[in-house]
């Protein structure tokens, strides 16, 4: 590179750095002449969203809502850098009459919508069911709908995560299709080699010969995990929904371990549960193993649950209280929201760098949990001393690493 | 709290697009994916064994080709060797047959000297008998008249002449 290149290049990043810095330090002034119109207080548009508007002004700044907000799932899917208008999607219930469908627009702003004789709000604050859709009866009273299957901010990331992986494993299939044996590069290339680490060293490594019968799920659990990871990590549409961070989803996907490891496991397995290898007042004739053993299969799955929802929301939530810190200190003086801007800024980058790195490990942490899992119920019963220590080993340092 | 109660109509989706999901790669991705991995291994694996036995060869063939190389060299010098020893004896059996052919030439020669030598002498003798018996003729001639008495005594004085040669 010649000198002059380099000092353009120099020259650019400064005037970058120096643009950043200036917007970092203005916001929170510019905010602060805004302050009798209120503060709009939303943190993943913090950083965008300095206009205000008239309708918010009433509310105080309440972190926690905010937080579970941004955490929770919505019937609508915001508009890039525009808090007041919703992407519609629509609500599926299923009341006592049968099912009714209409878009989500109909219900925001608590909006009112009737459909026949019957008419549906978004509960309220104060209600048991605040935030879901609710049937209203004409006396005022709000009733749960029997099933609620609306295609909500959630559900819709889930299936914009499996398009994604759906694309990028065909992009590899027509890649294979066209060039025969041939290594693909570059992007597709990166994900050949995260298939075939996961692939080789925790589906392989773990389970032997039955790894080609597996390895279809676990695969697919672990891309699936890890895009839906790193949407969740893009603040606006299409990523944004926290995904890994919301129990119901990990839910699935430990139950679909734990079916798994339940129903292909082999007779040893089960002996192993019912029959130890044990002294045999332990097991007999008051089944002390046998209720370890059994607990045992059932905690296995809400490890697996906690471990991804909690490492995921966590992430989420450190990054929305650093930048709420901004709005916080703004309230109490300008020369304050100004330095919290800085930091907050710098460690919300530094943490949502982290978090990419989380969204790899835990998606590499559940595979790699699942497969042992799946390894000790399929073991052969000569090495089983042995897999079974190498499996544990193999788990206690996964989780220490975690 | 909202957070850690699970939503139903989530937990019904989340099932229906995993179920998608792995259905679909299940049926057409993952199975070609592996496969084609598995035998891009095995072909490389089977290139580096390949290079190796390549590899192996070419030592093995250098060494061969040394080996040719120092015997091509030995069998040139025997050969050359096996020529110039060849020449000598060539020349030698040449210089041989030359000298034995100018033996014979030789031989023949003196032999004819001889003969001639001999014929000479012959004729010689004849001659000189003659001019000697035509001498003595004219002599005995002059000198004597008994002829018999005469010729005997010329017999006898050409027997001493040939004696005393």
């Amino acid at each position: 590179m010649s000198i002059l290149t380099r000092n353009g290049m120099k020259l650019r990043l400064k005037s970058i750095m120096a643009f950043l810095l200036a917007a970092v330090l203005m916001a929170p002034v510019a905010m602060a002449g805004d302050r009798e119109s209120g503060i709009e207080k939303d943190a993943s548009e913090a950083l965008h969203d300095v206009e205000k508007d008239a309708d918010e002004a009433a509310h105080k700044l309440d972190p926690k809502d905010i937080i579970f907000e941004h955490l929770g799932d919505a019937y609508g899917w915001e508009v890039p850098f525009d808090h007041h208008h919703r992407i519609p999607l629509p609500v599926i219930v299923w009341v006592s009459d049968g099912l009714h469908v209409f878009s989500s627009s109909r219900v925001t702003d608590g909006q009112t919508y009737h459909d026949g004789d019957l008419s549906f709000r978004i509960a309220g604050h104060d209600s048991p069911y605040k935030g879901k859709v609710v049937e209203v009866t004409p006396d005022g009273k709000e009733i749960k709908p029997l099933f609620d299957f609306s295609i909500t901010k959630n559900v819709c990331g889930i299936f914009i995560s499996l398009i994604i992986v759906l694309a990028l494993m065909f992009w590899l299939v027509g890649f294979y299709r066209r060039n025969g044996l041939k290594a693909p590069r570059k992007g597709l290339g990166a994900i050949e080699a995260l298939m075939i680490f996961i692939y080789d060293t925790v589906i392989k490594s773990t389970l032997g010969k039955n790894a080609s019968r597996f390895a279809p799920y676990l695969l697919s659990v672990f891309f699936f995990i890890f895009v839906m990871n790193l949407l969740g990590l893009i603040v606006i549409f299409p990523g944004g929904a926290n995904l890994t961070g919301n129990i119901a989803v990990t839910l699935v996907l430990a139950v679909l371990t734990f079916l798994v490891t339940n129903l292909f496991g082999n007779r040893h397995y089960w002996k192993e549960i019912f029959w130890p290898d044990v002294p045999i007042w332990l097991k007999f004739p008051i089944p002390i193993m046998q209720f370890i053993e059994v607990f045992g299969i059932f905690t296995k799955p809400a490890a697996l649950t906690v471990r991804l929802f909690a490492n995921m929301m966590g992430g989420h939530m450190i990054v929305l209280v650093l930048t709420l810190l901004i709005f916080i200190f703004a309230a109490a003086s300008p020369a304050a929201g100004g330095g919290a801007t800085v930091i907050s800024v710098l460690f919300s980058v530094f943490m949502l760098l982290i978090d990419v790195l989380v969204s790899f490990i835990q998606a590499y942490v559940f595979t790699m949990l699942s497969t042992i899992f799946i390894s000790l119920a399929n073991e052969e019963h000569a090495h089983e001393e042995h897999a079974h220590e190498h499996a544990t080993d193999k788990a206690t340092a996964e989780v220490k690493t975690a | 709290m909202e957070l850690f109660t699970p939503d139903f109509g989530l937990i019904f989706w989340m099932f229906v697009a995993f179920g998608i999901l792995f259905f679909i790669l299940w049926k057409f991705a993952w199975p070609m994916i592996l496969k084609t991995v598995d035998h891009r291994a095995d072909l490389i694996d089977k290139g580096v064994e390949y290079a190796h036995e390549a590899q192996e060869l070419l030592k093995n063939a250098q060494q061969q080709s040394d080996a040719y190389m120092a015997e091509a060299r030995r069998k040139q010098a025997d050969m050359l060797r096996e020529a110039d020893k060849m020449k000598t004896q060539i020349i030698e059996e040449a210089r041989t047959a030359a000298q034995s052919e100018a033996q014979k030439v030789m031989d023949s020669a003196k032999l004819q000297i001889e003969q001639q030598q001999k014929e000479a002498q012959q004729q010689l003798r004849n001659q000189v008998s003659e001019m000697a018996l035509e001498i003595a003729g004219k002599v005995v001639k002059t000198q004597l008249d008994n002829d018999q008495a005469q010729s005997k005594l010329v017999g006898t004085l050409l027997d001493e002449l040939e004696s005393k040669k």
